[in-house]
């Protein structure tokens, strides 16, 4: 006897689901999303300890090579001639707020008189409170 | 004669949702950066304190980081995990000993930080807040002696 298949079953692929999946990413993204005043690419130092940088600090970021850039925290950081440009940019920013933190964010292999002279125009502008930022430092020593 | 209804389907279309929610998940990836907000934080003296420039030489750990990265603690060579031990009995009779960082204009930057993250630690180890110095070339010119 031939035995007659009662249901012609369509391959379907149930996508229902897949928009609620994507939505929930998207609010991920929407809620980790934060605008960043400086975009430079540097590498890193590692330390042990860090601590959380305070909104709205100005950034003063300096690469390898030496170059510079300076944001008051609130605009996208423009680059700079020299460092001698730190001292006027700081002593603006601290005319308008006198407590803002400044964040130097400096590549690791960077040659140190070159932040040394950073610092020392910050000094100078009577800025009270600097973050140097950094990685963690894992327990093998390398940044995480 | 009786004339067939057509049924039209009651439901929204939704085939298209996916498609854009995945649309903007791409963007989000492409535009988002993992962003380091961490660092060390690092206070300067305030201006009026005119005591930090009279520090004698001998009544201070002075830290000097080499080119090479080698580091000398009070002329002597020292890794930077054993700063802290090394200042232990010096801070324990005088907290408020100043330790000053002098690191070599040509070392790189992340040599001193290195240091002072040891330094920051230990705070914790010691029980107390080790007095750091950061002088730059420029006060190093003027007031050193």
């Amino acid at each position: 006897m031939k035995l007659r298949a009662e249901h012609n079953a369509e391959p379907v692929i149930p996508t229902a689901s897949m928009a609620d999946i994507a939505f929930l990413l998207i609010v991920f993204f929407m809620v980790t999303f934060t605008s960043e005043v400086d975009r430079t690419q540097v590498t890193l130092p590692n330390t042990g300890l860090r601590y959380e940088i305070p909104a709205q600090s100005a950034y003063i970021s300096v690469t390898e090579a030496g170059l510079i850039r300076v944001s008051n925290g609130e605009e996208m950081s423009v680059s700079v001639p020299g460092v001698e440009d730190v001292l006027s940019f700081a002593a603006q920013v601290v005319a308008t707020d006198p407590s803002r933190d400044f964040v130097i964010k400096a590549d690791t292999n960077v040659p140190y008189r070159t932040v040394d002279k950073v610092i020392d125009a910050l000094k100078q502008a009577r800025v009270k409170n600097i973050f140097l930022l950094s990685r963690a430092k894992t327990v093998d020593g390398a940044g995480g | 004669m009786k004339i067939e209804r057509r049924r039209v389907p009651d439901e929204i279309p939704t085939a298209s949702m996916a498609d854009i929610a995945f649309l903007l998940i791409v963007y989000f990836m492409v535009t988002s950066t993992f962003a380091a907000t961490r660092g060390l934080d690092f206070a300067f003296p305030p201006e009026d304190d005119s005591k930090s420039d009279l520090i004698e030489p001998e009544d201070a750990v002075l830290i000097e980081i080499q080119s090479s990265g080698d580091l000398l603690v009070d002329q002597k060579p020292m890794k930077a995990t054993e700063i802290v031990e090394y200042l232990r009995p010096k801070l324990v009779n005088n907290p408020k000993k100043p330790v000053i960082i002098k690191p070599d204009p040509a070392s790189p930057y992340g040599y001193m930080l290195e240091v002072l993250d040891e330094l920051r630690q230990g705070d914790e180890k010691l029980g107390l807040k080790i007095n750091i110095s950061l002088p730059t070339q420029r006060e190093i010119e003027l007031f050193w002696y």
